[in-house]
């Protein structure tokens, strides 16, 4: 700590401690007599400088951290607390001032400010290549999906251009059945790519999709449509088996539980219980000969295997009412 | 109120030779006729006066660089009354006004998508509006409707 005297031309110093010395290095003969202005050098910032000297003008405490300068010539940062010292009348007889070396916490301030600073333009820097990458790669998976669809399209126009070409039905009948799986894979591509969100696959919605595709072009039996559609979202990674299975069970309803020149109805119902969703795919047929269990041959095959492919349970039950498919969903499946 | 009694012309601009085949045959399936078939822009201007489509399937990446929307825009001008269909694999491409088109087939198509798409584009050209519930197939602008209260 050191004591001024403002009685005495230029405020000089007129006390100084041990610690005051060692502090600035300067012995006590040196610093009485001076004003504390020669501790400031060259980095000392002049605002701070000019509170000061307004706190001494006013007669007012001051708090405030000062670069100073030791006799070595080496910086500290001083802590620095000056308050005036009043007699009875309150007038200012001397400046009281204490002195703090804080460099270090100032340092490790300024340390933190620099290495956030560092932070920030890395995070920037870093934001902006993840935007670019982001941008190129919703760039590379339009192109991708642009081709598949082409190729898709191209797969089904050859199917039909073949199957136009074949008299025997039972060839037919079955290049039929392949033209519709294919038709089905392409109908759960579409829909997987609507948007740029490729990460969930509705499979509600594309069941009712598809059967109303299929009813439409099963013109010799007139089957109406009733879809009860809650979220009932599956990953990208079950969908094309699920459209394919959902397609088998579908058109085996059609084909099997629906004979031509019937009319009726098939529901589906959709919805997500707690880690499963529920695919309920009903009709209210009762004259159909097959359409009660599962379909023989490559759609039974389909069915089961791919099933147990995606987690999924399929149960088919017939009342008096009619036939109804259920297939329970695992969507947590790893 | 019946007001073509149909079956229908159409022209389908499609640059890919077996997709282009197989469009045709499906729309005569769906008992209408193919007047004209073009792979791009230049094919389109060079139909003889005496042919008018009442509907153009066309995609939107042609041959020799030409765009489905600049046809699209050929079209409306030469034949104002041509329904105009694209049908593509770059629906993004499509502005949300369709540019005065009347609709949209995604690819892939089904074939039972297809045909429920040419069954609504019937009924709403040759008897509107259509008695059959839109198909998933197939998405209207509000063009599509508006040409029935003409």
């Amino acid at each position: 700590m050191i004591i001024t005297d403002p009685k005495l031309p230029d405020n000089p110093i007129v006390f100084a401690n041990e610690a005051f010395q060692k502090l600035t290095g300067y012995p006590r003969d040196e610093l009485l007599g001076r004003n504390c202005r020669f501790l400031q050098g060259e980095d000392t910032d002049p605002d701070a400088v000019d509170a000061i000297r307004r706190a001494i003008a006013r007669g007012e405490d001051i708090a405030l951290d000062l670069l100073n300068y030791r006799k070595d010539g080496s910086a500290f940062w001083n802590a620095l607390y000056l308050s005036p010292v009043k007699d009875d009348q309150g007038r200012i007889q001397f400046f009281f001032a204490s002195q703090l070396d804080v460099t270090a916490r100032i340092d490790a301030h300024s340390r933190v400010a620099r290495q956030k600073e560092r932070v920030e333009a890395e995070v920037e820097k870093r934001t902006a290549d993840l935007r670019a990458a982001l941008e190129a790669q919703k760039l590379l998976l339009h192109e991708v999906d642009h081709r598949v669809k082409n190729n898709m399209t191209m797969i089904g126009s050859i199917l039909r251009l073949q199957m136009r070409e074949i008299e025997d039905p039972r060839t037919v009948e079955r290049l039929r059945a392949m033209m519709e799986r294919i038709d089905a894979l392409a109908t759960v591509h579409r829909r997987l790519y609507q948007s740029d969100n490729v990460v969930r696959f509705d499979i509600g919605a594309y069941a009712a999709n598809l059967a109303g595709d299929l009813v439409q072009a099963a013109d010799d039996r007139d089957i109406g449509l009733v879809a009860d559609l809650k979220r009932a979202e599956v990953s990208p990674g079950q969908a094309s088996a699920l459209g394919l299975i959902v397609n088998e069970i579908l058109t085996n309803t059609i084909r099997h539980s629906f004979r031509p020149g019937d009319s009726g109805q098939i529901g589906i119902h959709a919805r997500t219980e707690g880690g499963r969703v529920r695919l309920v795919i009903s009709d209210d047929s009762t004259g159909g000969t097959f359409g009660d269990q599962p379909p023989s041959g490559l759609g039974g095959i389909i069915i089961n295997r791919l099933s147990r492919q995606v987690a999924t349970e399929v149960t088919w039950a017939t009342d008096a009412s009619g036939t109804r498919v259920d297939l329970s969903i695992n969507v947590e499946a790893p | 109120m019946k007001r073509h009694p149909g079956p229908l012309d159409f022209l389908v601009v499609e640059d890919e030779p077996l997709i282009s085949m197989d469009i045709e045959l499906m729309v005569e399936d769906a008992g209408h006729r193919v007047m004209a078939t073009a792979v791009a822009l230049d094919e389109v201007e060079a139909i003889p006066d005496d042919q008018t489509p009442n509907v153009a399937l066309v995609d939107m990446h042609l041959a020799r660089g030409s765009f489905g929307l600049e046809v699209s825009d050929y079209i409306r001008a030469r034949w104002p009354d041509t329904i105009i269909v694209f049908v593509t694999a770059n629906a993004r491409e499509i502005p949300d006004d369709f540019a005065g088109a009347h609709g949209l087939i995604s690819k892939p198509f089904s074939s039972a998508g297809f045909m429920a798409a040419m069954q609504y584009l019937e009924e709403g050209i040759c008897d509107p509006p259509p008695v059959s519930p839109q198909p998933g197939s197939f998405v209207a602008s509000k063009t599509f409707a508006e040409s029935w209260e003409r």
